[in-house]
């Protein structure tokens, strides 16, 4: 990441607070704006008052739409805005009813920041990972990467992305292929043949043999997992696995650019295998 | 109650509603003359209510019982935490502990199962074979779909899941 990415992602985070914010002021100053109008004595059915709340609606859901994890209570609620918005209604109840909406509403938006994250996704085209375990992870190892040649980067993607997909044979086929000591470095190398063996046994449906192949204790700084130790062989074995899927997934970000919008829309199965 | 070699189920909700409908109609043709003088038909409609949905369960269930052989030979045994939006569509078969159930009452239980490498919830549109409890540790076989057909967080919908006590076996 450079320094300039660094500084501006705070004010990057305080933006995308705004469009949350309006949501609220949509919904209530649509609610008591109708009040005002009314008590001064403005006559109009207090329904029309409501457009506030449908349009945060609209605004709500579409934040929803924007995540990486989508809410659909978030993306439901248009439905009733619009609702509230044609249906004719007496003062009172109208009143009441838009103002529990639009708390409802600024629940919810504050449920979509708090549990789905601030960030959208889409607006780094997928060239920028989501902060946290995983981007640490990928740029602690650029210094490894950076000058791996593209060709493998690509191989490293491919094979990543079929064994995502559950296409075991063929990650294992471009695993095979890929797995060619001749100027790729050690760790990359292990990481193919490691996850070749996976992906043919999982192509197979057979369980962990006695013996497996694993990173050498020199790889370890490269290593997003550490390894529980030899006396818990089935998770060392699930361990192995994690740690060369991560780490390609790594390698191809680093030396296969274009690669980075697939890589990029697999992250959440990245981060998923970084859990302990 | 079998037909042939499905064993059909009738959800709870169904025999209330049948229940209900019963109290129903017993009260109304002792209150009402005109009620007494279409029970002809009014009973075999009532009748319906339980006849449809075991039709329904039968015809679920054979579909289902049908998928099993094939699903058998596609699938692939992977841990949990293998599961992703990138395996939308493809058929697969993990093994885990039943931590919580829902839904048994409708005939469309959901259950939440979690191997060591993280846990999946896991929705079956028709009764299971067998009684599937919290904490009993089953094989399950389906398909990963999206949690809301379109969007949501990768699911299994389970065309089978079977109480499997047995540990995994080492190879060679």
């Amino acid at each position: 990441m450079t320094r300039s990415d660094t500084t501006s992602r705070p004010a990057e985070s305080n933006r995308s607070l705004y469009p949350g914010a309006l949501v609220p002021l949509l919904a209530f100053g649509s609610t008591l704006a109708g009040i005002a109008l009314f008590n001064a004595g403005v006559q109009f059915e207090i329904q029309y008052a409501a457009l506030g709340g449908f349009l945060a609606s609209c605004l709500l859901a579409y934040l929803a739409w924007t995540r990486l994890h989508k809410d659909i209570v978030a993306l439901s609620t248009p439905i009733y805005g619009f609702i509230f918005f044609v249906t004719p209604v007496d003062y009172t109840g109208g009143v009441a009813l838009q103002l529990l909406y639009a708390s409802g509403l600024t629940l919810l938006t504050a449920r979509l920041y708090y549990r789905f994250g601030t960030g959208t996704p889409s607006r780094s085209l997928g060239t920028e990972l989501e902060t946290g375990p995983l981007q640490a992870y990928v740029e602690s190892t650029r210094h490894v990467f950076a000058a791996l040649d593209p060709v493998t980067g690509h191989r490293a993607a491919a094979a990543f992305l079929r064994f995502s997909e559950g296409e075991y044979r063929r990650a294992a086929d471009l695993a095979r292929a890929a797995a060619c000591p001749d100027g790729t470095p050690g760790p990359v190398v292990r990481a193919f043949d490691i996850l070749r063996q996976h992906a043919e046994l999982l192509d197979n449906n057979r369980s962990r043999p006695v013996t497996f192949l694993m990173f050498l204790p020199d790889d370890s700084p490269l290593m997003a997992k550490p390894l529980p130790g030899s006396k818990d062989p089935d998770r060392e074995f699930e361990t192995q696995i994690d740690n060369a899927l991560l780490l390609l997934y790594s390698a191809a970000w680093h030396a296969s650019k274009t690669d980075q919008p697939l890589l990029h829309a697999s992250q959440a199965f990245a981060m998923k295998l970084l859990t302990p | 109650m079998k037909i042939g070699t499905i064993d059909v189920k009738i959800s709870l909700i169904s025999l209330g509603v049948f229940v209900v409908f019963t109290i129903l109609l017993i009260v109304a043709s002792f209150i009402s003359p005109s009620v007494r003088s279409n029970l002809l038909w009014l009973i075999p409609c009532l009748f319906m209510l339980l006849v449809i949905p075991l039709v329904l369960n039968y015809m679920s269930r054979r579909q289902y019982a049908d998928l099993i052989p094939e699903y058998e030979q596609q699938a692939k045994t992977v841990r949990v935490k293998m599961i992703n939006e990138n395996m939308i569509g493809k058929i697969v078969r993990i093994n885990g502990v039943v931590e919580r159930v829902h839904f048994q009452f409708l005939n469309r239980p959901s259950y939440s199962v979690a191997d060591r490498s993280g846990e999946i919830s896991v929705k079956m549109f028709t009764s299971p074979d067998e009684d599937v409890k919290v904490n009993d540790i089953v094989e399950v076989l389906g398909q990963v779909i999206r949690r809301y057909i379109v969007t949501g967080e990768p699911v299994i919908n389970c065309v089978s899941i079977r109480k499997n006590s047995a540990q995994p076996s080492t190879d060679d």
